[in-house]
């Protein structure tokens, strides 16, 4: 009986950090320690964190088709090739039933971390390429002007993704840069470089056109994909590290330090990355014709009608209100016939009211939100919306009142007539009598 | 017979070279400066919101090793918890940490006694050392606690009695657990053994060759910095130990100094004691780097370079000689420098090299300090001047020649140029030294597009862009030059105008991808055009005139209607009901019914009609 209650606390508590296991692929045990702020807030924020390193043998992702893990950080730039089962294949399935990674690479990024950026529609700039500056470089940088300061202006325009850090703090970046297809929609420069910035093996002279220059270097990339997955892409693992989460950066032009957006910037992307930030669910919806509370079978053309939809956002954990004043409504046949944006009648409660087209048919009313850094919200539900039954057209048309009148004039002279028809008496003979 | 003697000193001067390298030894170059003192003692300071018998202690420990004095706030809660909190019930470990941090911040002093109303000097008591020697006689104790015991004992200044028996048991303990911290805490129990710790020296080896090493310049055991500092510090104080090489000890050093951004007091502890424990054995590394830039500019640059320990104090005893061995440019192997010796400054850790007048590049400087060396690579940093700067357009087919227009850095162009797709947009430039960004960007809004600048055989810079094929529609381009180099000291940003291009292609319009998208309404159909309603009404008057006029007619002329019989009024009646009936059927009810009323309602109207018709018949006859 002991046994059993042991085994049932033990697979609930089993059960409550399943919600947040993460494993860490390190190349070698020392980034533990000088990343260790990162990891900190992560356990802190209920990260059950798995550090292993990249290469070892005996790494598994799923177990009996069950993933042990729901999210994977790869802070390991040089590993050539994954350790146990792990490739690009299995990351790329993991990704594709929804599961999350974050990986950081630097100048020496290997080719299994490239080769799994390309999968996810970045391209990792080639071996020994560091993001350069020269109008922008840090007053510490050793030289080659690898290291260098981005204005937090050039962050993505999602605080949802990356937090509301003071914009006048600069961020510090070493690292390679990152090409992003600016064509995939679903591919997100979370951070790009300055004009003067381009990414280039710093030791040779430009030969070939570098493969990112200006603001096309994309020094970390998010991407989510259509099962909500979410991948984010940094050039510098550095970026994460402590020694930049207490760094000061001054670019060599200006006076004075300020300290560095790094550490706001880095716990916000890893809060949207692992879905803590930016989750949305629809809690509730509801239709009915204008004045009455059930919907019906069936609503006609022409009608009002009303729509609700309660639509809540995960926060610390759990599910609270979402207020937003651009979430739209479609009415669809095929084509979208009403597109009206919701109104927010109370927190986290929205509602819609139009007047349903005059073309019958099977419509949807379609609520689909997909806003830069938030989950895509999609939700349909079907009606259907049936011509005027013949009782419902107007009656007593102004225009058609000869009509009505001659036809009862035509019953009204058919009575009397037929009446004085039947009983008129001549009294013709008389007059001829006289 | 010339060229052989010339070959023979070549490989007599690269042997000479080589036994350089081997007799002296890379240094590290990094080590814990002042401000990063300053940042690990906020560090500690954190220690002292979060009291307890550890965190006094490495508030306690870590500001004596640094030699510094804490505010006296700090200093009286420290003294006042341990004096409300000791008792003999504590385990050794927690009774070290008290009786360490009581000695260290000097707690028996009268001032602190008055202050803390306190009578006896010492924390401890005679049952404390009673408490520690049970707990050394125990059979299930750990190495930890052992190592402990001895070290309250030792500190307490109480003589370890039957050192053979403790060894023993310390053995015991150590086989039943052999993980990196119960082999470390051994390691420290053992030094305070004497003689009979020396069983321990066998571990030594063992333990160096487990240590893990990372990229070939870092040393270190797994579990992180408290497990490799407790390693580090055990094995450098056991008496009689030789452990690491000086390479070996470069290499921890390499990786303790990576861990300078350590967060939490008993990491600092750990990290500043390691950091110590190192300088003061017989392999302390010898620390070679650069004081502030690595990067001078200017005719006679002056290198300050730093030769010190890992805690930045000098060198004991000083290097005989501090030299540049050579410098030379990455680029090109050039040697500037040779055998150059380096002056001493005030600081008895900073030496100055002067170079004289060198071109702008990237060079690599070896120093050696006595035995130690070091490969440093420094930047000599040199304006680059834009000699001059055509920008023009010309034709694609090369039919004439391109109109150029000159300019100087930082005039812009008095005009906007007009291009069209048959045109080339030509700059050219010089400049005074090649550089690594020689850029030409044209934005728009918030595009841009960036062009690499190539160079011909008079090294000249030319950029020839193809309207037609690089741009993809309409806009006015502001044209911007970018030149940078690291060893440029005067990077450039330079917009020198702007070019409009036509290619009668407008910039086609972004679609929403994300976003609020456009506001649909239905368009309803219209109603159909109907008459105004005076026409209606007149075609009414006129549909309903022929019957108003009959009865106008009729009273007018008068009507005999004497054949009239009561009877007869039940077919006029019947045939008013079918009327009215039709009136509701166009009102309100359906066909069905209006059918089912309509039957009997017609039979009995047609009896009606039959009787009257026949009457009127019989009437007429008669």
């Amino acid at each position: 009986m002991m046994r059993l209650v042991v085994f049932l606390v033990f697979s609930i508590f089993a059960a409550v950090r399943a919600s947040g296991n993460t494993l860490v692929l390190l190349d070698h045990q020392v980034i533990r320690e000088t990343h260790s702020k990162f990891f900190r807030y992560l356990q802190e924020r209920g990260h059950h964190l798995t550090f292993k390193i990249a290469d070892e043998s005996g790494l598994h992702l799923s177990k009996y088709g069950e993933y042990l893990y729901d999210n994977l950080i790869i802070f390991a730039p040089a590993v050539e090739e994954f350790g146990g089962s792990l490739n690009v294949d299995t990351i790329t399935q993991f990704i594709d039933e929804g599961g999350n990674v974050l990986v950081a690479g630097s100048s020496i990024t290997g080719d299994v971390l490239r080769e799994m950026a390309s999968e996810c529609g970045f391209e990792i700039d080639e071996e020994g390429a560091f993001v350069i500056d020269h109008l922008n470089y840090d007053v510490t940088d050793d030289g080659q002007h690898t290291k260098i300061v981005v204005p937090s202006t050039n962050l993505i325009d999602a605080p949802v993704i990356v937090g509301n850090a003071d914009k006048n703090k600069p961020l510090l970046y070493q690292g390679t840069g990152i090409l992003a297809d600016p064509e995939n929609p679903l591919v997100l420069p979370i951070l790009t470089a300055d004009s003067t910035a381009y990414s280039y093996i710093p030791e040779q002279t430009i030969k070939e056109y570098p493969h990112a220059v200006g603001k096309n270097v994309v020094l970390i990339a998010g991407l989510q994909a259509r099962n909500n997955a979410r991948i984010v892409v940094s050039g510098s693992l550095a970026f994460f590290s402590d020694a930049f989460f207490s760094a000061t950066a001054q670019r060599v032009k200006d006076e004075g330090k300020t300290e560095t957006a790094n550490e706001e910037v880095a716990l916000a992307i890893s809060k949207w990355v692992f879905k803590e930030q930016g989750q949305l669910r629809v809690r509730s919806i509801k239709h009915h014709k204008l004045g009455e509370p059930t919907p019906p079978q069936a609503y006609t053309i022409m009608e009002e009608l009303v729509y609700t939809i309660e639509i809540d956002i995960l926060k610390d954990g759990g599910w609270v209100p979402f207020n937003a004043d651009d979430i739209q409504l479609e009415f669809v046949r095929i084509d979208p016939f009403v597109r009206t944006t919701l109104k927010l009648k109370a927190p986290g409660k929205y509602e819609a009211r139009f007047k349903i087209p005059d073309v019958y048919g099977v419509y949807q009313l379609v609520v689909d939100y997909d806003r830069i850094g938030y989950t895509h919200l999609y939700s349909t539900t079907q009606v259907s919306v049936r011509p005027l039954q013949h009782t419902q057209y107007e009656r007593f048309i102004p225009s058609a009142y000869p009509y009505y009148v001659s036809a009862f004039s035509m019953m009204v002279g058919v009575f009397l007539f037929s009446f004085v028809f039947l009983h008129y008496k001549e009294d013709v003979p008389k007059t001829k009598g006289e | 017979m010339k060229i052989l003697i010339n070959v023979q000193k070549m490989f007599f001067s690269s042997f000479l070279i080589a036994l350089c390298l081997i007799y002296t030894h890379a240094s590290v170059t990094d080590y814990i400066s002042s401000s990063d003192l300053q940042r690990l003692k906020t560090v500690l300071f954190t220690a002292h919101s979060n009291l307890n018998f550890s965190n006094a202690y490495y508030l306690a420990k870590g500001f004596t090793t640094v030699k510094e004095q804490v505010p006296l706030v700090v200093h009286l809660d420290t003294c006042g918890y341990l004096h409300g909190n000791f008792n003999n019930d504590l385990n050794p470990e927690e009774i070290f940490y008290a009786l360490s941090t009581w000695s260290l911040f000097q707690c028996s002093n009268p001032d602190i006694l008055h202050k803390l109303e306190r009578q006896t000097p010492n924390l401890h008591t005679d049952t404390t050392v009673k408490t520690l020697k049970q707990a050394l006689e125990k059979d299930e104790v750990n190495t930890t606690f052992i190592r402990y015991a001895l070290e309250a004992l030792t500190l307490i200044g109480q003589s370890i009695p039957n050192t053979d028996k403790i060894a023993n048991i310390l053995e015991t303990a150590l086989k039943k657990d052999e993980n990196f911290l119960s082999i470390g805490h051994a390691l420290h129990a053992a030094s305070l053994l004497g003689n009979a710790g020396k069983f321990a020296l066998t571990h030594v080896e063992d333990l160096v060759a487990q240590a893990d090493e990372v990229d070939g310049r870092i040393l270190q055991w797994d579990g992180g910095l408290t497990t490799t500092g407790l390693l580090l510090t055990g094995i450098l104080r056991l008496p009689g130990a030789k452990p690491l090489t000086q390479i070996q000890a470069d290499k921890f050093a390499t990786y303790l100094l990576t861990r300078k951004t350590v967060q939490h007091p008993r990491g600092v502890v750990t990290l500043i004691d390691s950091a110590f424990a190192l300088t003061k054995s017989g392999v302390s590394p010898v620390s070679i780097g650069f004081i502030g830039s690595s990067q001078v500019v200017g005719d006679n640059p002056k290198l300050k370079i730093r030769v010190s320990d890992i805690m930045g104090q000098p060198l004991k005893p000083a290097p005989s000689t501090v030299t540049a061995q050579s410098a030379t440019r990455v680029t090109d192997d050039v040697v500037i420098i040779s055998k150059q010796p380096l002056a001493p400054a005030k600081d008895a850790t900073e030496f100055i090299l002067t170079l004289a007048k060198v071109q702008p590049g990237q060079y690599r400087l070896s120093i050696t300090a006595g035995s130690d060396s070091a490969s440093l690579i420094f930047r000599v940093l040199g304006p680059v001047t834009l000699n001059w700067l055509d920008a023009g357009l010309g034709d694609a087919d090369g039919s004439s020649a391109p109109r150029l227009t000159k300019l100087n850095y930082p005039d812009k162009l008095t005009s906007v140029l007009q291009a069209d797709s048959s045109q080339h947009l030509i700059v050219r430039f010089s400049l005074s030294h090649s550089v690594h960004q020689p850029f030409l960007r044209l934005s728009a809004d918030k595009r841009e597009i960036i062009f690499v600048a190539e160079q011909d055989s008079t090294k000249a810079y030319k950029i020839d862009v193809n309207l037609a094929s690089e741009l993809t529609y309409s806009a006015v381009f502001d044209m911007e030059l970018i030149l940078g180099d690291s060893i440029m000291s005067n990077p450039l940003r330079w917009s020198f105008g702007s070019v409009d291009v036509k290619l009668g292609v407008s910039e086609p319009k972004q679609p929403i991808i994300r976003g609020p998208r456009p506001e649909i309404k239905h368009m309803f159909r219209p109603a159909e055009k109907r008459p105004p309603q005076v026409v209606s009404m007149l075609f009414t008057a006129l549909a309903a005139a022929p019957l108003l006029l009959l009865l106008i007619v009729w009273l007018k002329l008068g009507i005999n209607l004497s054949n009239f019989s009561i009877s007869s009024l039940t077919f006029h009646a019947g045939l008013a009901g079918i009327f009215g009936l039709f009136t509701l059927f166009w009102l309100k009810l359906d066909m069905f019914t209006t059918c089912g009323w309509l039957l009997p309602l017609g039979g009995f109207t047609f009896l009606a009609g039959h009787h009257v018709l026949s009457k009127l018949a019989k009437q007429k006859k008669v």
